[in-house]
């Protein structure tokens, strides 16, 4: 899956934003669900919006795709305001909000048919090009009420699609794909991101998703945006590593790391001795034990994952 | 305008895919049909004389108005027209109706019309509501269709199911009732009695003014419903309350009546039908006043399926 991975500098952030959300609030009854929400997105980036439960992730999708109104701000998409211009603005967005719903009597094709209808200029050519593309050819005209939610989940990609959108809205694309499944679509965002330029905005509850997927991420918290970040400045703000040797004997290893490096933190386990060190030090540590005759069986760098940091920002609040 | 009939296939691919629809269509020509197979069984029995039968009619009726001292005006002038049509049906020799001609399964079908409430009702309850209980509302209003486009579609779709419906009970009684009974009647005029005077008409034109008019109820009941699912996002409920509704508020109405003020109620006015043949519940009302009164709550329920439709947020 390494050739997956985030590439640094792929995304420019040059030219207009195709999202740009200022101070969404959204207020029931007295209670504030959004507060103050600001954030863009450009076309051509993958990004990824993550919070705890109930931190208002869902709400703000409703309003971007106006499913619910705004109690104050603007929401603007490709310029047009999804309050005053609601059918220019929406015409840009593709969508799936939560789960992927669609009319379990009517088969896949004709449940495409139905939302073409809505919109003007799909032809038929389209929309087989879209049930190729999600790769439902052999089961589109079966009847949704026989299909897994892997095969939901492509279809309401595939609806999402017919209208080449410039934005991409998904709540939890992957979730209830298989491995296989969540791979195909997370390669196939990406493309869609690189080559049609299409900006993405996909919610998950799952970080290491996210991590593979997005280019920056929005890190929302009882309605708040805590931070947005590119995903590699995200784990690699913190340069310290954590550094696990396996070695022999364990307690010489310490004294021997503590003899040399007085400054370094240390742990130690039955095999194992955990360091936190800079990256740049990992060579001198072995050295030294190397030096002092230890046997030394293993040497393996944690990297800081988006969970650590995720956590750290949001204060340690359960996320699933 | 283009996108409003593709709004509305949309929206008759909803209906006419589901099984239940047609299995509600089937129900119509079932239930048609028992009705012929009864009318058939029951007009074997012998045929008497029927103008010793109206003229006895006629005395009974005369009988009637004499001791209706305190009786409703309602019965007093149904039993006028009564006298006046049996009286004209002697003097220009025109039987009345018998129970097993085609005109009288077509008089039987005006009852199946309710039937046809009950299931445009069920589809008009339905229509919004089960969006919202399939989820699927989340991706039909993402569209750049309106609200109010979406909303007009499903009221227009679920008004071409009853018309749908009507059609084919019309034809249908036509043909079941030919078939099963003769088409010996067919020339028969049809009698109506209006300010005293007694006139004839073209039964086949009679019946689609009685359909016409017994849809008038069903209209009234299914923008009833579909107001109902616009505000409770409930089909279940929409249709309970709109079914319990049509069986009892012609009676709750009629309780009603001894007030003046009754007859701004909904259903004092559904039955358009007293105008042409009869008297209306409350004296004081004529044609124009019902057909205002209805016309201000057919647009006070869309007024309301439309505010709730639009202006509401779609939450999880």
């Amino acid at each position: 899956m390494v050739e997956e991975e985030v590439s640094g500098g792929g995304v420019t952030m040059a030219g207009e934003p195709i999202v740009q959300i200022r101070d969404l609030t959204k207020v029931i009854g007295k209670k504030t669900i959004i507060d103050q929400l600001s954030f863009d997105v450009y076309p051509g980036e993958v990004f990824g919006f993550l919070g705890p439960n109930g931190a208002g992730k869902t709400t703000t999708i409703r309003m971007m795709v106006g499913l619910m109104n705004m109690t104050e701000g603007e929401i603007l998409i490709d310029g047009s305001s999804i309050k005053t211009d609601y059918e220019d603005a929406i015409i840009k967005v593709g969508a799936i909000v939560e789960n992927p719903e669609m009319y379990k009597f009517l088969t896949g094709y004709q449940n495409l048919v139905h939302y073409a209808r809505m919109m003007k200029g799909i032809s038929k050519e389209r929309i087989n090009e879209v049930v190729k593309l999600v790769g439902l050819e052999g089961r589109i005209n079966e009847k949704v009420k026989g299909y897994s939610l892997g095969m939901r989940q492509r279809l309401g990609l595939a609806q999402a699609l017919l209208h080449r959108p410039k934005l991409l809205i998904l709540d939890e694309p992957t979730n209830g794909l298989d491995p296989a499944g969540i791979r195909e679509i997370r390669q196939y965002l990406r493309t869609l991101a690189r080559e049609e330029n299409v900006a993405v905005v996909v919610s998950s509850h799952l970080l290491s998703e996210i991590e593979l997927m997005c280019d920056r991420i929005g890190i929302i918290q009882a309605g708040k945006m805590v931070d947005v970040q590119r995903v590699n400045d995200f784990i690699q703000k913190d340069q310290t590593v954590m550094v696990s040797f396996e070695v022999d004997p364990v307690s010489h290893a310490v004294h021997a790391i503590n003899a040399t490096f007085p400054d370094i933190e240390l742990e130690q386990s039955d095999r194992i001795v955990m360091v936190k060190t800079e990256h740049e030090r990992i060579p001198d540590v072995t050295a030294a034990l190397v030096e002092k005759g230890i046997r030394i069986y293993g040497i393996q760098s944690s990297v800081k994952t988006l969970e650590d940091v995720f956590l750290e920002v949001t204060g340690g609040e359960q996320v699933v | 305008m283009s996108s409003m009939i593709r709004l509305i296939q949309n929206e008759n691919m909803k209906i006419y895919r589901r099984v239940g629809t047609w299995v509600m269509l089937g129900l119509i020509v079932i239930g048609l049909l028992l009705a012929t197979i009864f009318t058939n069984l029951a007009g074997d029995e012998g045929t008497t004389d029927w103008r010793s039968n109206t003229e006895t009619a006629i005395q009974q009726s005369e009988e009637s108005l004499q001791n209706s001292e305190g009786m409703p005006t309602a019965f007093k002038s149904e039993l006028e027209r009564s006298i006046a049509i049996n009286e004209y049906r002697l003097a220009n020799d025109i039987p009345p109706l018998e129970s097993d001609s085609i005109w009288s399964l077509m008089d039987n079908s005006i009852s199946l019309v309710s039937l046809i409430s009950i299931f445009t009702i069920i589809i008009g309850a339905g229509i919004i509501a089960s969006e919202y209980s399939w989820g699927t509302i989340k991706l039909l209003l993402i569209r750049p269709a309106t609200r109010t486009k979406i909303l007009a579609s499903k009221f227009i779709a679920t008004l071409l199911f009853a018309v749908l419906s009507l059609v084919i009970l019309y034809i249908s009684s036509f043909i079941i009732g030919g078939i099963g009974l003769g088409f010996g009647a067919v020339d028969q005029p049809y009698l109506t009695y209006k300010g005293g005077e007694v006139s004839e008409m073209s039964m086949a034109v009679h019946f689609i003014i009685e359909y016409a008019l017994a849809s008038v109820n069903l209209l009234m009941m299914v923008t009833f419903a579909f107001m109902l699912s616009s505000i409770f996002r409930s089909a279940s409920l929409a249709i309970g309350l709109a079914i319990f509704l049509m069986f009892t508020g012609s009676q709750l109405t009629f309780f009603l009546s001894q007030y003046d003020w009754a007859k701004y109620l909904l259903f004092a006015n559904t039955d358009l039908s007293v105008y042409f043949d009869g008297a209306p519940i409350i004296e004081s009302m004529t044609l124009g006043f019902s057909v205002v009164t209805l016309l201000i709550y057919f647009i006070v329920f869309l007024l309301l399926s439309w505010l709730l439709f639009t202006k509401r947020d779609v939450a999880a």
